[in-house]
């Protein structure tokens, strides 16, 4: 089927654009848009076309807190962020740690939790990756294209597992993307194909909307994007 | 701290200059960015999710995703406020599966006659104006208004509703109180009709092109 050209994508694009494309149809949409010029050209296309439209919407001021949330979202984040990469002994680090969690905190520290712990010790991501249908690859590939990444809470570190060997032939690889909710996708470099694979990288989860498998030749991809069928995603909650 | 106005054109130098000092990180940039665009983008928003609420807390998303991709804005390629409306416009529409269990918001009255069409359309934008009514005012967007024009009226109103509203096929079938096929079908030719009167008019590359 000639999913990305022609007809079929430009009227996928078009109820994208327009909104009645929904549910699974509009996540698998999503996911395909980042590997696949002719349909992001399509979806501009319509953009250009329909959002125009949008122009005659009354204007409704938002309140303050809106404005507040995003810089504390935006740019607590980022001093967090600076205060626990900046090199420090421990106590350095847990003292707006505790400063922030208050009396509870105290009352670990005198029980001698935190003094083994100077950092709290927060859950990894899990992002579930599934086949995905659309890919140009064979059923039974698809079938096994099952992965979980784990992310480090502090999105340095990923570790993927597949939950099966996959069947890919000897001169082929398999290519980790991270993908950006605009934008082209990030390698994050080959992944074995029946073994768990360790990816450490800054910032892993800034400005990723999910992660990608892709089928590459042996080296990886030539050209830095997905070359190959993209036959995993997983989308990581919003 | 937002000037309610609309965001015409002339302002595409700006906004396309904001966002490139954006995409460097520039914070006083962000904020008059947010300043000059804010209330436009959450009347789109609210259009589509009409929880004021829900409505606010997806555009601070909409500000945080315009801060992270401010970077792949191509002013080349795209209007300022067509990328900046797509961002809140995906935004809303995503929100909406996730509220689908409770579509208060779609009030759809038992034994009113299928020719009450028109008293159902006022009613689903309460104070506001309507989605045709809003067609009609998309003063600035003259090309498409021109071509929806052209189209017949029950693919002007299926359109109307899917983008203003954020209906699905299925929810504008029953608001038009129509077999969802035929729904279907009057989006796909409104579509077409409306993709080509804009590619005569010049408002749009050919496909292809």
């Amino acid at each position: 089927m000639n999913y990305f050209h022609g007809p079929v994508a430009d009227r996928l694009a078009a109820e994208y654009v327009l909104g009645t494309l929904r549910g699974p149809a509009r996540r698998r949409f999503d996911a395909l848009l980042p590997a696949h010029p002719a349909l992001r050209a399509a979806v501009a296309r319509w953009q250009d076309a329909l959002l125009p439209l949008a122009a005659s919407v009354k204007p409704v001021p938002p309140s303050s807190r809106v404005w507040s949330g995003i810089e504390a979202r935006l740019f607590a984040e980022r001093q967090a962020a600076n205060a626990t990469a900046a090199p420090g002994r421990w106590w350095q680090r847990v003292l707006p740690w505790r400063a922030a969690t208050g009396l509870a905190t105290a009352a670990a520290l005198v029980l001698g939790v935190a003094l083994s712990l100077p950092q709290p010790a927060q859950p990894p991501v899990l992002i579930v990756m599934s086949p995905n249908d659309a890919a140009a690859a064979g059923p039974a590939l698809l079938a096994k294209a099952r992965f979980v990444a784990s992310v480090s809470a502090d999105g340095r570190g990923l570790v993927l597992k597949p939950l099966d060997a996959l069947p890919i032939d000897a001169d082929r690889a398999l290519e980790l993307w991270a993908v950006p909710p605009q934008g082209a996708p990030r390698s994050l470099g080959l992944v074995a194909k029946d073994a768990s694979t360790r990816v450490i990288r800054v910032e892993l989860l800034k400005n990723t909307a999910a992660f990608a498998v892709s089928v590459e030749p042996s080296g990886g991809s030539p050209t830095g994007a997905p070359t190959g069928p993209i036959i995993s995603v997983g989308k990581l909650e919003s | 701290m937002a000037t309610p106005s609309p965001l015409p054109s002339s302002r595409s130098g700006e906004l396309a200059g904001l966002l490139t000092r954006v995409s460097l990180g520039d914070r006083a940039a962000f904020a008059t960015l947010y300043r000059l665009t804010s209330a436009h983008l959450l009347g789109v928003v609210l259009r589509i999710n009409s929880d004021r609420a829900q409505a606010e807390d997806l555009l601070q998303e909409v500000y945080v995703k315009i801060w992270g991709a401010a970077g792949s804005f191509d002013a080349q390629r795209a209007q300022p406020t067509t990328w900046l409306t797509s961002i809140a416009r995906h935004q809303a529409i995503d929100s909406l599966r996730r509220k689908k269990v409770e579509p208060h918001w779609v009030t759809t009255r038992a034994g009113a006659e299928p020719d009450d069409d028109d008293e159902l359309l006022d009613q689903l934008a309460s104070s506001d104006a309507g989605p045709m009514e809003l067609l009609g005012q998309a003063v600035q967007a003259r090309s498409v208004a021109i071509c929806m024009k052209g189209l017949t009226a029950e693919q002007q109103q299926t359109l109307a509703l899917a983008f203003y509203q954020g209906l699905s096929h299925s929810e504008v079938a029953d608001q038009l109180r129509q077999p969802l096929g035929t729904v279907k079908s009057w989006v796909r030719r409104g579509l077409l009709a409306l993709r080509s009167c804009l590619e005569r008019a010049g408002a749009i590359d050919p496909v292809g092109a």
